[in-house]
Formats: C-alpha cells, sequence, structure tokens
C-alpha cells in the first residue's frame, strides 16, 4: 500500500511540476486566482465579469509594466472543490489575492484553512452570510477579507421604507432557502414591523423542487397587500409566474437578485408595472449606469442576474490596489493598500479603462483614488463589509429604470429608529 | 518547492479523509451488499456531532460546549452510529434497490434538517469550528498541514487494519455469506438482520469519523458540505478502486480526487479562454463518462476482491480475476 | 385545503406519467435507475427546439390555443419529442446498460446510472446553457372555480391533467386490448417464462424504454408548459418520481399512476404540517411511511429480485 501511495504522490507532483513548468514560461505576468462557480447559471456571467475586468486593467497598463493573469477555476459550490482550487492557487500559482466566491459555505472555508493562514488576500463580489463579519470580528482573517456585497441590512430598510410610503398594510415575505434569503428575510421582517406593516406570513422556497405551487398556495392563503421576494431569478420566474396566474397581488417589492432580464422577460412587462426593486446605491454619480453602457458594450446584452457589479467592484478594487502595492506584494500589503483605492476624499475614478488608466497613474504617485463602480463609492470597514446608500428601482421597457434615491443618512436613520 | 509540498499535503488529507469514508462504505456494500445511497448524511452527521460539541458557542443556538477535540470527534462518530441504528432499523429488512432509495431519501432529509434547523445546525449559514488541535502550539502554517496529515493517516491506518482484521475473521466471512446467500447463512444459524445491522453501523461511524475530521480541517460546516454530490464522488471511489477490496477502496479514493481536482486545474490551464466557462460542465461529463467506462471495461474495479466469489452468480457473470489481480 | 388538494393533484399527474416508465423499467432491468428522471429534460427541451422550428416554418402553428397557452406546434413538437426521447433512452441501454448487465450485477447498473444522469444533464447545459426557457411567454391566468372555498385552477394545469389521463388510459388499452400488451405484461410477470412461450425479451426491453422514454417526454413538455425549462429539472424530479413508483409498488403500472397522485397530493398538502423549508424532505417521508406499513409498495408483489 505504502508503494503505492507513493508512487501516486510522486506521479501527482511530477504532473504538477510538468505544468508549473509551461506556466514558468510566460514571461511576466502577475498571477491572480478567481474561483467562482462557472457551473452554476449566475455564476458564469460573475466569472466573465471578473476576467473583463482583468483585461480592461491589463489595457490600462496593467502592474509594474506586467499584465495581471486571471486563473479561472471553478468551485462547483461545492466546499472540497472550492478550497481545493484555492489551496492549488496558492501553493503552486502562488496567488497572492484571490477573488471569490459566491456561496459562503465555500468561501468561508477557503478564507479560514487556505488565504488567510497563507497570508493571502480575499475578496468577494456576492458571499453575504453575517458568518463572515463574525469571523472577521474574532481576528481569523487578519483583515485580509473583503466583500463588496453589501450586508443585507440596507435592503431590508429599504424595502421596508417603500412598503410604508406605498401605503401597504400588509405583506408575505418569500425567500429562498440560503444563508443570504434567512438572513435577510428575518432582516426584512423585523423592518417591515418596525414601519407599521404587518408580515401575514414567510415561506421558504427552497432551490430545485420540481413545483413551488403549494409555497405559492400557502402564501396567498394569507391575502396580504404586497408580497417581498428576496429569491433569485431561476426560482422567481416560477413562484412569481405562478403566483400571478393564482391571482397574487402585483404589488411586489424585490431584492436586487432579481434585477435581471431573463426575470422581466419570463414574467412579462406588463405583470411588473407594480414592481418596486431595492438595490444598494452608489451616491448620486455616473457610475452605476456607465457600468451598464460598458457591460453591454463587452457582452451584448445589460447586465442581468445577481451580483455582476458586485464582482465587477471587486476585481476592480482588488487589482486596483494590488497594482498601487506592486507586483512583488504579499497579501498584506495588498490588503494595506485597498483604502487608497476607496479612498472617499481621493480623486474620482469610474471604471472604464480610462479610468483605470488614470488610477494606474495617481496610484503610482502615491495619491489616493475614490473609485466609483457599480456598486458606488466603495468602503470598507474594518471587517471587509461595505454599507451603501440605497436605491429604489423598477422594470421599464428599456430595462432597469431607478425610480428613487435614497441617502444612507435617510437608511441611516431609520435602521436606528428600529433599533430604538 | 514547499508550496508543492504544501499543496501534496493538503491533497493527501482530503483523499485520505475520503479515504476514510470509502473504507466505511466498502464494510457496508464491499462486504455486506448493503446498498448506502445517503453516505453524506452520515458523514454530515460525523461532521455537525463534532461541531455542537467541540464548537464554541453561539447566541440562541444549541450546542457550542467546547469539549476537547478528541471527546468531540468520539460524540461526532457516536452520533453517526445512533443514526444508522435508527435508518438501519427501519429500512435494512427493504430490498437492495428500495433501500438504496430510502437512504438517498435519509440523505436528503439530512439536508433539510441543517438547513432548516437554526436553533441546531445554524441553518443555512452553517456552523463555525473551533482551534483545531495542536494549532496553538503550532501555528497555522505549512507545518500544521502535515501534523494535520498525520492525524488524517493515523486514523486511516487504524481504520484499515481494523476493518482488514473484521473481514478476514469469521465475522468477516459470516457478512460475505450472508451477502451471497442469506438464506444458506440463516440455515448456519446466523442472524443476517442482526449482522447487517451491526455492519451499517460501524461503517457508518467510520463515515462519521471522516465528517468529524473534516470539519475540524476546514473549522467550518455549512448545509453546502451536505449535497448528494459527495455520496457520489465516494461511490466514484469504491467502484473504481474495487468494492470489496480495502486496498482498492483506498485507491480509488485517492485516484478519484486526484482525477477531480486535476482535471479542474488542467481544464485551467488548457481549456480555451471560451471554453473556460464550461469547464464545470465539461469536468461533470468527463466524470461520468469515468464512471460509466469504468463499469464497462472493468466492473470489478482496479484491485478486485480476492475471496468468496466462487460460488454465485454474481461471480459467473464476472470473469474471474485471479490473473488479472495486480495489487 | 381544497386549493392544496387540487395543487397536488395537477402536479401528482405529471409524477405519475413519469413513474409508469420508471416501475416497468425498474421491474424487468431490476434496478434503481437514477438517470431515469433525466428522460424528462431530454424531452421537455426536445420539445423546445421542434417548437420553435414547426412555429417558424408554419406561422399560422404558432397561434395559442385559447384560453391555453398551448400551440399546435408545441402538440406537434411534443409528438416529435416523445420519439426522441424514447430513442435515446433506447440508445443509453443499449450504450450503457445493456453492456452491464451482460458483465456485472444490478447494483453495477444503479451506480452506472449516476454516472449516466450526470452526462445527459451537463451536456443538455453546454446545449442550451443555464437559463430557464420558456415555450410561451404568456402567463395563463388561473380560473377562479369557486370563491368560498377559494378554488383557482389554471387552463393549462387541467389540459395537462386531461392530456396525462388519456395517455395513462391510452396505455392501459394497449396493456389489456392487444396481443404487445400481453406479451408487455407476460414478461414483466416473469421474463423467463415468457422467453419460453416465444416472447422475445430483448425486444420487449427496447419496447418499454421507448414507451418509457415516450411518457417521461410528455411529462416533461407538461411540467415546462405549467413551469418552465431549466438543464436541472430532470433531477429536481428524481426523488418524487422514485417515491411515486415505490408507493405504488415496483412493477405495478396502475401502482406507479397512483403513487403519482399520493406524491404530488402529500407534498401538496404538507405545508400545513411542515415549516416551509422541509418541503424537499417530504417524498423521502412518504416513501419511509409506505415502505414501513408494506414493504413492497401498495401493489407491490413479494419477491426477490
Amino acid at each position: 500500500m505504502k508503494r503505492k501511495l507513493t508512487g501516486f504522490a510522486a506521479l501527482a507532483a511530477l504532473a504538477i511540476m510538468a505544468q508549473a513548468g509551461t506556466a514558468a514560461a510566460q514571461d511576466c505576468a502577475v498571477k491572480v486566482g478567481v474561483v467562482y462557480p462557472t457551473s452554476i447559471d449566475w455564476g458564469k456571467p460573475i466569472a466573465a465579469t471578473a476576467l473583463w475586468v482583468t483585461d480592461m486593467i491589463n489595457e490600462a497598463g496593467g502592474i509594474d509594466g506586467c499584465k495581471f493573469e486571471a486563473v479561472l477555476r471553478d468551485d462547483q459550490s461545492d466546499p472540497k472543490v472550492g478550497v481545493d482550487a484555492a489551496k492549488a492557487l496558492v501553493d503552486l500559482d502562488k496567488v497572492q489575492l484571490l477573488l471569490g466566491t459566491v456561496a459562503s459555505g465555500v468561501t468561508i472555508p477557503m478564507l479560514t484553512s487556505v488565504t488567510a493562514p497563507a497570508g493571502v488576500m480575499q475578496m468577494s463580489c456576492c458571499s453575504s452570510s453575517n458568518r463572515l463579519t463574525q469571523i472577521a470580528a474574532e481576528g481569523t482573517t487578519k483583515g485580509l477579507w473583503f466583500r463588496t456585497f453589501a450586508t443585507s441590512n440596507v435592503q431590508a430598510s429599504v424595502a421596508a421604507i417603500l412598503a410604508r410610503d406605498s401605503g401597504y398594510k400588509t405583506i408575505s415575505i418569500l425567500y429562498k432557502n440560503d444563508d443570504w434569503g434567512q438572513d435577510i428575510a428575518k432582516l426584512a421582517a423585523a423592518a417591515f414591523e418596525a414601519a407599521g406593516v404587518t408580515v401575514v406570513g414567510s415561506t421558504a422556497i427552497t432551490d430545485g423542487q420540481p413545483s413551488y405551487r403549494a409555497e405559492v398556495t400557502e402564501a396567498l392563503g394569507a391575502k396580504a397587500d404586497a408580497v417581498y421576494m428576496a429569491i433569485y431569478p431561476k426560482e422567481g420566474i416560477s413562484v412569481v409566474r405562478e403566483w400571478l396566474s393564482l391571482g397574487g397581488t402585483q404589488n411586489i417589492i424585490g431584492t436586487n437578485s432579481l434585477k435581471s432580464d431573463e426575470f422581466k422577460e419570463a414574467v412579462g412587462m406588463r405583470y411588473l408595472a407594480n414592481f418596486q426593486g431595492t438595490d444598494t446605491s452608489t451616491p448620486r454619480t455616473d457610475s452605476a449606469t456607465a457600468f451598464v453602457d460598458a457591460y453591454t458594450a463587452q457582452f451584448g446584452a445589460a447586465p442581468s442576474g445577481p451580483g455582476l457589479p458586485n464582482s465587477f467592484d471587486a476585481a476592480a478594487i482588488a487589482l486596483l490596489a494590488y497594482a498601487a502595492a506592486g507586483k512583488d506584494a504579499k497579501g498584506a500589503d495588498i490588503a494595506a493598500k485597498v483604502p487608497m483605492v476607496t479612498d472617499p476624499a481621493g480623486e474620482k475614478i469610474g471604471g472604464t479603462v480610462e479610468g483605470f488608466t488614470k488610477a494606474l497613474a495617481l496610484l503610482k504617485e502615491g495619491k489616493s483614488v475614490s473609485y466609483q463602480g457599480g456598486t458606488g463609492a466603495v468602503v470598507f470597514d474594518a471587517n471587509g463589509d461595505v454599507s451603501a446608500p440605497a436605491v429604489a428601482w423598477a422594470f421599464g421597457d428599456s430595462g432597469i429604470e431607478e425610480k428613487r434615491y435614497i441617502p444612507l443618512e435617510e437608511v441611516g436613520a431609520f435602521m436606528d429608529s428600529m433599533a430604538k | 518547492m514547499i508550496g508543492l509540498i504544501s499543496y501534496i499535503a493538503f491533497f493527501a488529507t482530503m483523499a485520505g479523509i475520503m479515504a476514510i469514508a470509502v473504507l466505511g462504505l466498502n464494510l457496508q456494500w464491499g462486504n455486506t451488499g448493503l446498498f448506502n445511497g445517503g453516505v453524506v448524511a452520515f458523514f454530515g452527521m460525523g461532521a455537525y456531532g463534532t461541531m455542537i460539541l467541540g464548537g464554541r458557542p453561539e447566541a440562541e443556538q444549541f450546542g457550542g460546549f467546547e469539549l476537547p477535540f478528541l471527546i468531540a470527534f468520539a460524540g461526532g462518530i457516536l452520533a453517526a452510529g445512533l443514526m444508522a441504528w435508527v435508518v438501519g432499523k427501519l429500512t435494512l429488512r427493504l430490498r437492495h434497490d428500495y433501500l438504496a432509495i430510502a437512504t438517498f431519501g435519509v440523505a436528503i432529509a439530512f439536508e433539510s434538517v441543517t438547513r432548516n434547523a437554526e436553533w441546531l445546525t445554524g441553518g443555512a449559514k452553517g456552523l463555525r469550528g473551533f482551534p483545531r488541535p495542536f494549532e496553538a502550539a503550532i501555528g497555522d502554517g505549512f507545518t500544521y498541514g502535515l501534523v494535520f496529515l498525520a492525524l488524517v493517516l493515523a486514523v486511516l491506518i487504524v481504520v484499515y487494519v481494523g476493518l482488514e482484521r473484521l473481514v478476514r475473521a469469521p465475522y468477516g466471512r459470516v457478512l460475505r455469506a450472508i451477502r451471497e446467500d442469506e438464506v444458506a447463512a440463516r440455515s448456519l444459524g446466523k442472524d443476517p438482520a442482526r449482522m447487517r445491522l451491526q455492519a451499517f453501523i460501524i461503517g457508518s461511524m467510520i463515515m462519521g469519523a471522516a465528517g468529524g475530521l473534516y470539519v475540524t480541517f476546514y473549522a467550518f460546516v455549512s448545509p453546502q458540505d451536505m449535497a448528494p454530490i459527495l455520496t457520489f464522488q465516494l461511490w466514484a471511489m469504491l467502484i473504481v478502486g474495487g468494492a470489496g477490496n480495502n486496498r482498492g477502496a483506498v485507491l480509488g479514493a485517492f485516484l478519484i480526487w486526484g482525477a477531480w481536482t486535476l482535471s479542474g486545474f488542467a481544464l485551467a490551464r488548457y481549456a480555451p479562454a471560451s471554453m473556460q466557462l464550461y469547464a464545470g460542465s465539461v469536468q461533470y461529463i468527463l466524470i461520468g463518462l469515468v464512471i460509466v467506462g469504468m463499469l464497462l471495461w472493468r466492473p470489478q474495479g482496479l484491485v478486485p476482491e480476492r475471496i468468496g466469489k466462487t460460488f454465485n452468480d454474481r461471480a459467473a457473470k464476472a470473469p474471474t480475476n485471479t490473473g488479472a489481480h495486480q495489487a | 385545503m381544497i386549493q392544496n388538494l387540487v395543487d397536488g393533484i395537477l402536479t401528482g399527474s405529471i409524477y405519475s406519467l413519469a413513474a409508469i416508465g420508471m416501475t416497468m423499467v425498474m421491474h424487468m432491468l431490476r434496478f434503481a435507475n437514477f438517470s431515469y428522471a433525466e428522460l424528462l429534460g431530454i424531452g421537455g427541451y426536445a420539445a423546445l427546439v421542434f417548437d420553435r422550428l414547426f412555429a417558424a416554418l408554419v406561422p399560422a402553428l404558432g397561434v395559442a390555443i385559447e384560453p391555453l397557452t398551448l400551440t399546435w406546434a408545441l402538440v406537434l413538437a411534443m409528438l416529435v419529442a416523445m420519439v426522441i426521447t424514447g430513442a435515446s433512452a433506447v440508445l443509453f441501454d443499449w450504450l450503457v446498460f445493456k453492456r452491464i448487465r451482460a458483465k456485472a450485477d444490478a447494483l453495477s447498473m444503479v451506480f452506472a446510472s449516476f454516472g449516466v444522469a450526470l452526462i445527459v444533464r451537463n451536456v443538455i447545459t453546454l446545449i442550451f446553457g443555464h437559463k430557464a426557457e420558456l415555450y410561451s411567454q404568456d402567463i395563463a391566468f388561473a380560473v377562479v372555480l369557486s370563491r368560498d372555498p377559494m378554488l383557482l385552477v389554471k387552463p393549462d394545469q387541467i389540459f395537462t391533467l386531461v392530456a396525462a389521463l388519456v395517455l395513462m388510459l391510452a396505455f392501459h388499452l394497449v396493456l389489456t386490448r392487444t396481443t404487445f400488451g400481453y406479451a408487455l405484461r407476460a414478461v414483466a410477470e416473469n421474463p423467463n417464462l415468457s422467453q419460453v412461450s416465444g416472447v422475445r425479451l430483448s425486444s420487449m426491453v427496447t419496447a418499454v424504454w421507448m414507451i418509457g422514454g415516450g411518457l417521461s417526454a410528455a411529462a416533461g413538455v407538461f411540467y415546462a408548459m405549467t413551469n418552465h425549462l431549466s438543464p436541472v429539472m430532470g433531477h429536481n424530479f428524481v426523488l418524487p418520481v422514485f417515491a411515486a413508483t415505490i408507493v405504488g409498488g415496483i412493477g405495478s403500472v396502475y401502482g406507479a399512476v397512483l403513487g403519482g397522485f399520493i406524491v404530488g397530493i402529500a407534498s401538496g398538502l404538507a405545508l400545513m404540517v411542515l415549516p416551509s423549508g422541509y418541503t424537499p424532505a417530504m417524498p423521502f417521508v412518504i416513501i419511509l411511511a409506505v415502505l414501513l406499513v408494506r414493504p413492497h409498495g401498495l401493489f407491490g408483489e413479494d419477491r426477490d429480485a
């Protein structure tokens, strides 16, 4: 047995070294690990967006005269696969920066067992679990962890503000049965009650069910004025079509996860007139629209599906910080440069090749910039979390239309009123 | 070079943990003929059991007793055994394909509980782990990887040697006799139901041990770890390695996990950029082809069972494999 | 309550259709086929391709038949999809299961079916992408059948229920009135004896795969009409269809029909007892409950496989 084991280990080592050899032949590339669930429907565009940003930053000048080389790995939303991919990227490709991933159940073991121990910086677009805040607060992540996904508090509060202002008295909640959905459903329920909207029911929507008819019937039974949907487009299509066809109210408040053309087309514009969406936003700049335009130009379709602006910003901020730190930087050095990229006092730069070119030049001079990305002017707190002002949006004939801007102060005031 | 060693140690740790679970499965299927379609549930019971006993306290949640690692680990194994006892009592009298489906359902139900019973399992956000054994003394760097690998290999060796003794003992012969011909075994005064239940429980406890090591290493567990794909991966390891042979089971674990990770590695490196985004689907297709191809080409596995296949129609169907035996 | 019951019956008819083929295949070939439910996906997507094709060739076919969202193009496409799906089921058997049957035991087949399912699902993903697809963008509004108690039903669902029942009846007539049906039942009862009396087992196996594939394709199309198409739809059906088969008793066609409705209704009523997050476990609870009372299902026979 032993003999075979050593034999196999040697074989694996040989194979890996052969691959590492070919990789080393490419001169002057700074490798960056990208781990996203590319085998999952909404994971693919998230990964494509990160690769696109890498190309743009390379076009804008790259890092110390070298190019970034994004090494993309699929985590299959399987913790074992994701952690293995991260470990291979860190140990074999020697990356100092890792972008990823979506499912918190994969992100957390990657962070606690691979990147944080190895001193590699990790930035995620979309992991939403509040476990991450807890782990960061305990110091496990050594300040190497960031995410561009605003905590669900903001969106939940905005949903409550919208429901109150629309005059809804009762509301029914439908939520995705995962860490994000369970979390936001709880936060939203508290926020609705604080805003004087009675929550008459809360129904979990679990992935991969053949039919959601029973769940929808259950939620319909409560006969609420409005429905709050914290679900993803795939289940959302099934659930909303079922909901509408059974005569459910068209007074829908949805989370940013439903900001998707796929959803809009499958449900149909004429049923979405009373749909109000919530999202986190930028402080009154054009950067969000700029992102949409640039994305449309790149992929031939407007960004649709959850997490795309977040993925864009995660890649842009992390790579700009890397470029500022220089090509020999370690994870901690890159993390130390992140505040320089997101400095509210810095010069505003947008998420375009021109913007990146300017940012790279300013950062080289040791000046800080204020990156205005797809999700706005992101600023991280000590736990790597972002909070942001919010926006209410709706589906329009030409795409997503912004309806109302809710400044951070108003969201904050509402949250404070809840705490009392 | 350190990076390479570090990665290989990590790889061997994961493969070793899975090899332990495959050994448990081999006792159930290879030696006793019980088709467990819900391996992940027993693996998960060990994982959650260890985590709840050894983990740190959380607000509004049961568990977090911060027990020492060995006690938490043993508790997780016992929890897996307890669940196997209940499940076994209910399902072991079923026909084998019913058993496969019933246990498959057990795994789905178990995942449902971990996802929803927030007071116990933390719900979808999962449970965060406890400091790993010796971590405080050695730190969490390169050396620790080797120490944990040693721990996993020690457990693997204990399980391997224990099972080898068990199946070579008269007990193992009785298990195989029941597998091959239950009526004959009963006529010899053996109690097949009892023996099967015992094998099912022992096998499940071994899977639970693998689960306990797994969460200790990752310091985190969530319903994401409870997906049916793990059952599939472990079965693939057993089938490719050779059911009924413990060496085959271990070899299969290292081979399949190696193929699984290397294929991801290779696709990341060599597939054209436009194909990168489809790499996940391609990888699943390749893995499916390996499984099906293996069953077509060599259904008895790379390292076939060596004993006790001469008197039934299974052996008559499968080509005799004495010559092919190449361990 | 009434609404849940009716919903359960409507969903159940789809499970029933899929379970008919499953029960015959499981009975004749003696293995739990985890790839069987993927046939629903093949059928659904094949129908999508031909639906678009027919509607493009003859635009008149693309008009919905009021009050349904169904078009004649889709009806034709479904028939083509049934043949294609049946043929692919035969092809899988010929490529994989038949060869493994000759070499190894039944449980290797169970495992091979895991592998086949993985391949089929991901090939569909590669061809059609992950995106949800719909035959018709229109939402068919439910008709209020009764206000107190509130009872709503969609015309499409009534149609799928009726169509499913018609298919089942047709199959029943084939089984009971034709020589072919007698042969099929004989093989199902006792493969060895029927071979002695001149029934060719191999052609019967092919026939069973064709029928199973065809009915599954219909189930897939009916499902997609009232929900949507996605590459994982077959996978989502694995447990409910197994449950329907086992509840009815493996080998019993009528049991499978009844089992489908039982699973559908029980899932519909589940939310009245269980918190909503636990619905995926419901089919399993039904399986266990039935097996505890009747280890061979409601109509199954006590015999060793």
